[in-house]
């Protein structure tokens, strides 16, 4: 512990050198007065030629220290000293910075949260999930479901696979109330995943309460047990551990609940409340059930194989069965992916993600820019105090150090401050990204990931900020500073050079951000004011899935919807009631199609339409408008002739305009045997989505010549729709009490809930941008303030030779404008593709918008220009009297 | 560009202190242990003392001598105890330890063989 005792002991070494060295020069001087010389001179001539005491003093100190350390702290108090003694430039640099870290820090919390964090169970990145190729194209085609033939074929046959598991992950299931009763609550359709029995060993993760699936449970008749989330077992049953084993009812049938999943237990997308074992059947092993692809596939890697191994079999696989099987496999390919992968890819947040952090990145770098001048301003304050520690003895190395040092206290300061705000400001984000569940179902909050991004945003903060200011410091010469002259010298060149390239800099980003934003709201403006081509006032929505316990034929699920209908009908202040597989304007299904006299085409180019079944009255009650034909009528039933409507779109797009009325066409659709339909009539478009601008080739067929279990019941109200929701549920109730409703809500709601990302989203890149504008005009300010200060000798002068004030004007604000247009000029370039990259990030948001091109530059000149003005007309006021004596 | 012109003049090592300081790196420091492995002598003493010997050939600043003698005093190759001098004045003297006088065996035979090996490279007539 010799070090332990040298840390204390060191006071005392050190007395021990200060004293010997005094003792040193004394003797010095005895000995030169003994050879007659004046005491004065001995002294002068005794320390002339020991050299600098306090510099040999500090040497020999060294000695015994770990000196960057202990040189570190002494500059960290010596930092801190100098930042409370100036509070004011603390305070603004700090809470610039913390700003900046700010907002980066919290929309970090989104990448942690949906970007990096890690699935649950045992080593994800082992799980590989694989799925289909869509040769179609449309939204993610690589990360299309697989059919169930594929499966068990491809479970089979691999080499690569521990083993292997399937999930159909988007069915509904309907949790009745135990009793039949509503005292345990009404009830519910829950998210359910149908699942191999496999799944939970696969993924590697086990249950809170009871046990997963075992072999065989996949098997009719073994087939009724459940596991229930976390979240269920919480709401609907009190979190009572002796629920297990007991019987619950869904979708009419008694299921024994055998276990709980730990609330940790929540894949990115896969928002589940229900898991159920996944009966496949001879059926499901037919030629015809490959159209059917609902299944994505997770499989565990053999110890040893790699991922490109794996990829490699499973792409084989998937051409074999191509060749095998032509008629459904052609064309169609096969992905894998690690499971955290392709649940991140799945999710399609990535874009988002990135145009967050590029614009947050801008926000810091502003924020940066303007430390920095700052900084620069004030070391040009402070020439004076480097150049006596220069003189001194201290060298460019640790003046340097010493300033990083006290840019790293500011940093951190600021990194602190700014972690406080993103604290207060991730809930925020937290509590208004909540527009469907899989966003809702992600935590968000101050984590390790954050934290540490934080700390690294902050050094990088410290280090763009500090260095260029602290070299500059260093640079210091001490001659011209020590004698004061520096007040005639004009301001360093490099100096304020440096700071003009910061601000037109901050300029040209703070103007590429704006132009961004802008377009991002006039676009979300132009979607949310525009013509959806229905009413969706005054209609009251739910959505209903049929159980196969009680309507599993197509003829149950078609009766169900003749009877509701007219019950519905007698709600007081119903005016129309409809059903349909989509309400209008919410993204439906896509099918390909033939058209009756056009050649075949290959799988991948042939037509595509939107596929919408609707009940009779569909068009009147979202008031549709006809435009040639008929709409449907009671008549076109499953025995009549199969007939669709199309829209305006599909007529323009696939039959070019010519007469559609009597064409034929062939849908592909899964699970029912291709026939030819006969278009009788042409209605307007409706948009595809409500937050889009997009028209697509639509295609209607009647309910009832093909039933679905999954649908939507719309009532046009003759008052406010929400007043009706009561009577339709106890109408629903009369019918079925064991079928619930869910997401019973007025059309805008559901409008609004489908927009909910988007304006919070561009509301969030808007605020980021006004930031940006703030930030920047307070850098033109602080650098023309300063420069004005700097130049008040030289503005004195200017106006003793005969200058009148508004020719100092014109200087000031020309310095200002130059930057301002340079940057503006910058910005605008940056900022010219912008409309193409949005239009390939965000489907079909292609937005010219070229006024913004005019608008934007011109408020950022004339904010530039206020900036300038303030400190502009301070240099007006300037006495030459007063300006010349300055000093 | 100016920041790279700062970096250049602001990293590259002072001159002026290192040439006053030392002839070549630990030259001061055998020096002293050789005048102390004679006598043990105080900081005053030591630099007159080797200032003599070389007969002021050797400009060493008088100060240099204290943060090589801490060094050595940390290294514990000398050791240093007050005491009053001969001319009645309070003086820290030094003195060899046994390591130094190892230290300084090895640290003289190595000098020689750098020495000699220069010798060589510089004598004339021969390549």
């Amino acid at each position: 512990m010799m070090w332990l005792r040298r840390l204390f002991s060191r006071r005392r070494l050190y007395k021990d050198l200060s004293e010997e060295i005094r003792e040193h020069i004394e003797e010095k001087v005895e000995e030169l007065v003994a050879t007659g010389m004046s005491r004065k001179e001995a002294a002068a001539e005794a320390r002339r030629e020991f050299g600098n005491v306090t510099l040999i003093e500090e040497d020999s100190r060294d000695a015994w220290r770990w000196p960057s350390f202990e040189n570190f702290l002494m500059d960290l108090r010596y930092g801190l000293r100098m930042l409370r003694k100036d509070t004011g430039f603390t305070a603004v640099a700090v809470l610039t910075l913390a700003l900046g870290i700010a907002v980066n820090a919290a929309m970090f919390s989104l990448v942690s949260g949906f970007l990096l964090a890690r699935p649950p169970g045992r080593e994800p990145e082992r799980v590989a999930a694989i799925t289909s190729v869509n040769p179609a194209g449309g939204f993610l085609p690589d990360a299309s479901a697989v059919s169930a033939p594929n499966y068990l074929a491809w479970r089979q046959a691999n080499h690569v696979f521990e083993d292997m598991a399937a999930a159909d992950a988007y069915r509904t299931v309907n949790l009745s109330s135990q009793f039949q009763s509503t005292a345990d609550g009404p009830p519910e359709p829950l998210r359910d995943a149908a699942v191999s029995p496999n799944y939970f060993s696969v993924l590697g993760v086990s249950p809170q309460l009871g046990r997963t699936f075992s072999d065989g449970e996949d098997q009719p008749g073994r087939d009724h047990v459940a596991i229930l989330s976390h979240e269920i077992w919480e709401r609907r049953f009190g979190s009572d551990a002796s629920l297990i084993g007991r019987t619950i009812r869904l979708n009419r049938e008694n299921y024994t609940v055998i276990g709980v999943m730990p609330a940790s237990f929540s894949l990115l997308g896969f928002p589940h409340q229900l898991w159920t074992p996944l009966v496949l059947t001879a059926a499901d092993q037919t030629a015809a059930a490959r159209k059917d692809r609902s299944l994505y596939l997770f499989a565990r890697l053999k110890p040893g194989v790699t991922l490109d191994e794996a990829r490699a079999e499973v792409v084989t696989l998937a051409r074999g069965a191509g060749e095998t099987f032509p008629e459904t496999e052609k064309g169609w390919g096969a992905g894998v992916r690690t499971l955290p992968d392709f649940l991140v890819y799945a999710f399609g947040i990535r874009n988002a993600l990135a145009i967050l952090m590029t614009t947050v990145g801008f926000v810091l770098m502003i924020a940066c820019a303007n430390v920095a001048g700052l900084l620069l301003a004030r070391s040009a304050g402070r020439r004076k105090e480097l150049a006596v520690r220069i003189a001194l003895g201290a060298g460019r190395l640790r003046i340097v150090r010493q300033l990083l040092t006290e840019n790293l206290v500011i940093a951190f300061l600021g990194g602190a401050v700014g972690l406080l705000f993103a604290y207060w400001g991730i809930p925020f984000v937290r509590a208004n990204l909540n527009f469907n569940e899989a966003i809702s179902a992600v935590p968000l909050s101050l984590d390790w990931n954050v934290l540490l991004f934080a700390l690294g945003v902050s050094l990088v903060c410290a280090v763009l900020c500090g260095l260029a200011p602290a070299l500059n410091a260093s640079r210091t010469d001490i001659n011209t500073n020590l004698k004061d002259e520096s007040r005639t010298a004009s301001q360093g060149r490099s100096h304020s050079r440096l700071r003009r390239v910061m601000v037109t800099g901050e300029i040209a980003l703070a103007l590429f951000l704006l132009v961004g934003t802008g377009l991002l709201i006039r676009g979300i403006f132009l979607i949310a004011h525009q013509n959806l081509g229905f009413r969706p006032d005054h209609l009251l929505t739910a959505g209903v899935t049929l159980d196969n316990a009680r309507y599993k034929e197509a003829s149950q699920q078609a009766r169900f919807v003749q009877d509701v209908v007219p019950r519905l009908q007698q709600i007081p202040g119903a005016a129309v009631v409809a059903v349909a597989s989509d309400l209008p304007a919410t993204g439906p299904n896509t099918v390909t199609l033939q058209v009756k006299g056009q050649p075949e085409l290959p799988a991948n180019q042939r037509l595509r339409a939107l596929d919408v079944l609707v009940s009779t009255d569909y068009f009147r009650a979202a008031a549709i408008p006809l435009l040639h034909g008929r709409t449907f009528a009671e008549t076109d039933n499953a025995t009549a002739p199969p007939v669709v409507v199309v829209n305006e779109e599909f007529v323009q797009r696939h039959l070019l305009g010519h007469e559609p009325l009597g064409k034929q066409i062939r849908l592909d659709v899964s699970g029912s045997t291709p026939q030819w339909s006969e278009i009788v009539g042409v209605v307007a478009n409706v948009k595809t989505h409500s937050e889009g601008s997009r028209d697509d080739p639509e295609v209607y067929e009647p309910f009832l010549q093909r039933p679905v279990s999954s649908f939507s019941l719309m009532v046009r109200a003759t008052s406010d729709p929400n007043s009706l929701a009561s009577a339709l549920r106890s109408a629903i109730a009369q019918m079925d009490a064991e079928l619930p409703l869910a997401r019973v809500m007025s059309m805008p709601e559901v409008i609004e809930h489908q927009r909910g990302g988007d304006s919070f989203f561009v509301i969030l890149l808007g605020g980021f941008a006004l930031l940006a504008l703030i930030l920047s005009a307070i850098g033109i300010y602080g650098l023309i303030a300063y420069s004005v200060g700097q130049r008040t000798h030289e503005i004195g002068i200017r106006l003793a030779l005969g200058a009148r004030n508004p020719d100092v004007l014109r200087m000031i604000l020309r310095e200002g404008l130059k930057m301002s247009a340079i940057g503006s000029a910058i910005g605008l370039a940056l900022a010219l593709p912008l409309p193409k990259l949005f239009d390939a990030m965000f489907y079909g948001l292609y937005l010219s918008e070229l006024r913004l091109y005019f608008i934007v530059p011109t408020a950022i000149l004339l904010t530039a220009m206020l900036a300038t003005y303030i400190p502009a007309r301070r240099a007006m006021r300037v006495d030459p009297m007063v300006a010349l004596r300055h000093e | 560009m100016s920041w790279s012109r700062g970096l250049e003049r602001t990293f590259r090592p002072s001159m002026r202190t290192r040439e006053q300081r030392d002839l070549f790196p630990g030259a001061l420091e055998m020096m002293i242990l050789r005048t102390l492995k004679r006598q043990p002598l105080h900081g005053y003493a030591l630099v007159q003392q080797i200032k003599r010997t070389s007969n002021d050939l050797l400009q060493i600043e008088e100060g240099s001598l204290y943060p090589a003698l801490q060094r050595l005093l940390k290294e514990e190759l000398v050791k240093a105890d007050w005491g009053i001098s001969s001319t009645n004045r309070r003086v820290r003297t030094y003195k060899l330890t046994a390591k130094g006088a190892k230290h300084l065996e090895h640290e003289v035979s190595r000098f020689e063989r750098m020495l000699e090996g220069i010798a060589r490279v510089l004598a004339p007539g021969e390549s």
